[in-house]
């Protein structure tokens, strides 16, 4: 496994530019969330100034409708968005990958019921499914939203893992390993997982970003978090409280903004990798 | 025996998984509340029925109404099975936010205005989509291609209802060149006359291009890789080596990667309408939802329940109309079911 990581980073990879601006992109987005509050340390919650004020000196970003600092919030909820990003996708890949060996191996009567359950969750759009059972919980902490939107995004995962494994289960490596006496545990650990560990890497960069999309529309709905800052949640009260027909385009323009930003370069990172372990896509 | 049509076979097999779904998600459904640690419908109930004890004469009726419908005291099983049973007939319970109207006709009243926004702008963005990544495919490695898969990205990662603030912000809002919110005048009642339909289309132009351009990126992109795939088979060098046109070659191509995005179309379609209802939202748009919007925010349980079961079995139908037309188009899916 941790050879397999070591050739995903060598240096060769950098030198696809895409994955280089995405990175930087990512790097300073993370920057403002973990060591910006240092240089500015404004309370997100506190009510610091005059009510909608727009951007000036002495508030980089402006305030929103209570008086309440958006540079400060935009902070926290990058933090917020990327702690449910990161919680969620770990969740979904967990689900994902499981399913998918265990059906990808194993195959046969077990193969077929998972891959129906799979199915199914796949034609039931995620982002309704995630509606529908957060409007049930009154109070949803950062770690009931991850656990929400992960139970709910990883299908895909489950069939790409799967039909991987179905080719590799049958290569000499693995026969070899089955006459040796290895357990299926043993094979699919030693065997099989390492070699769909550069997949499983850019699978985690897309579920994350997926995820961060899905907490902000569920933010947006009314069933995001009911703790903490995220990005969607400050979307959330700028569409609720009317920021855009009333022209206060701070308020709504950065955490946006900031999300398309750490989605695309995610999703760029995931495809610049594609591409470095599919030299078709390269061209010619 | 009658030998029956694999094309029927193929269209049973999956009327028959969606059918599958479809039942799956009405358990779903049925189950949530009751699986959840407190039942928040018990909740709600005793809530309706503390009001009850101040206001005896109304709120009584009320209570009794929803604790019949939702049936709590009896055993699961037989909660169950009239929940079904209701569900065949047609009534999916009374609305608590719009009491004593059915949620049925809530429903369906805003319906019509949630595909009226969906299907138009899910078949132009899936049409432009792959002209255009099909296009920056042929010109790959060029500028055309260089200026063109960085933007699909970026756009493809844009949520609907982002776009559709800047949108109403800068064209709305500031330019004063589109209306600022709903479907229609609010001076004006719906019907057929021109001056309606042209004020129709003045407020359907910003939710329509919310939707079109950000789902443009996505189409782009996978139709991009497609024929970048195709454009390296046999088929295609052995055509080139016969000579012929560069836009007969296309032709072939396109038609061949086609046919992976009409399957795309099926699936991606729930994540177009989540993210449609939320763009609903932003434009006060009287859509579903609207609707979902106001019974969540009054944890009216009947009417999202009743929101959710018409919007999905919307999305299976047109999966399955997906799914026939796709079996039409590409005949090896139809050989494949008789295994020949």
């Amino acid at each position: 496994m941790l050879r397999n990581v070591s050739k995903i980073i060598s240096p060769e990879l950098f030198t696809i530019k895409k994955l280089d601006a995405s990175l930087a992109a990512l790097l300073t987005i993370f920057a403002l969330g973990f060591v910006g509050p240092t240089i500015y340390p404004v309370q997100p919650t506190a009510v610091v100034g005059p009510l909608e004020t727009p951007p000036s000196q002495l508030y980089p970003l402006g305030t929103d409708a209570y008086g309440k600092d958006v540079l400060a919030q935009l902070m926290a909820g990058i933090r917020g968005s990327l702690q449910i990003g990161a919680t969620a996708a770990a969740i979904s890949l967990l689900i994902g990958v499981l399913i998918g060996l265990v059906a990808g191996y194993k195959g046969k009567i077990i193969d077929n019921l998972l891959m129906m359950l799979t199915d199914i969750v796949l034609l039931l759009p995620s982002i309704l499914l995630m509606i529908l059972v957060a409007a049930y919980f009154k109070w949803r902490d950062p770690l009931l939203v991850s656990i929400i939107i992960g139970v709910t995004s990883w299908p895909w995962v489950a069939r790409a893992v799967r039909s991987q494994t179905l080719s590799l289960k049958n290569r000499e490596f693995v026969n070899l390993s089955k006459m040796a006496g290895l357990s299926d545990f043993q094979i699919v650990i030693r065997d099989i997982l390492p070699n769909v560990a550069s997949y499983i890497f850019m699978a985690y960069v897309l579920l994350m970003s997926g995820a961060m999309l899905a907490e902000t529309g569920l933010s947006m709905i009314g069933l995001g978090t009911t703790q903490g800052a995220t990005l969607g949640n400050i979307l959330f009260w700028a569409q609720v409280l009317e920021a855009v027909r009333r022209g206060l385009w701070w308020w709504f323009i950065p955490p946006g903004a900031v999300l398309v930003a750490m989605a695309a370069s995610l999703l760029m990172i995931a495809t610049a990798l594609d591409e470095y372990f599919n030299p078709r896509l390269r061209g010619s | 025996m009658p030998t029956i049509s694999p094309f029927i076979i193929y269209i049973l097999r999956k009327g028959l998984f969606i059918a599958a779904t479809f039942f799956a998600f009405l358990l779903i459904i049925f189950a949530l509340p009751r699986a959840i640690p407190g039942n928040p419908v018990a909740a709600l109930l005793t809530q309706i029925f503390q009001q009850a004890q101040a206001n005896p004469d109304t709120v009584k009726a009320v209570y009794r109404k929803f604790l019949e419908e939702f049936g709590l005291h009896k055993p699961l099983h037989e909660q169950l099975f009239d929940f079904l049973s209701r569900l065949m007939t047609g009534d999916l319970g009374t609305s608590i936010a719009f009491y004593p109207r059915k949620v049925a006709d809530l429903v369906a009243s805003y319906l019509p205005w949630t595909l009226g926004l969906l299907i138009p702008a899910i078949l132009v963005a899936w049409a432009l989509g792959n002209l255009l990544g099909a296009w920056a495919a042929y010109r790959r490695r060029t500028r055309v291609d260089n200026a063109l898969l960085p933007a699909f990205l970026v756009l493809s990662q844009v949520p609907y209802y982002w776009l559709a603030m800047i949108l109403l912000y800068v064209l709305a809002v500031t330019a004063r060149v589109f209306p600022v919110a709903g479907a229609y005048p609010p001076a004006m009642s719906p019907s057929l006359t021109p001056a309606f339909i042209l004020a129709m289309l003045h407020h359907y132009t910003l939710p329509f291009l919310s939707i079109v351009i950000v789902a443009i990126g996505g189409w782009a992109i996978g139709m991009r890789v497609l024929v970048i795939y195709e454009l390296r088979s046999d088929y295609v060098e052995y055509s080139e080596l016969l000579g012929l046109s560069d836009k007969k070659i296309l032709g072939y191509v396109f038609r061949n990667s086609i046919l992976p995005q009409i399957t795309g179309l099926a699936l991606s379609m729930g994540t177009v309408m989540g993210g449609a209802l939320i763009t609903e939202l932003v434009f006060s748009y009287p859509g579903t939802g609207y609707l979902l919007f106001r019974a969540l925010s009054t944890l009216d349980y009947p009417l999202i329940q009743g929101t959710f079961i018409i919007l999905v079995s919307t999305l299976l139908a047109a999966n399955l109309i997906v799914d026939i037309l796709y079996a039409y188009i590409d005949p090896r899916i139809r050989v494949s079911y008789v295994g020949d």
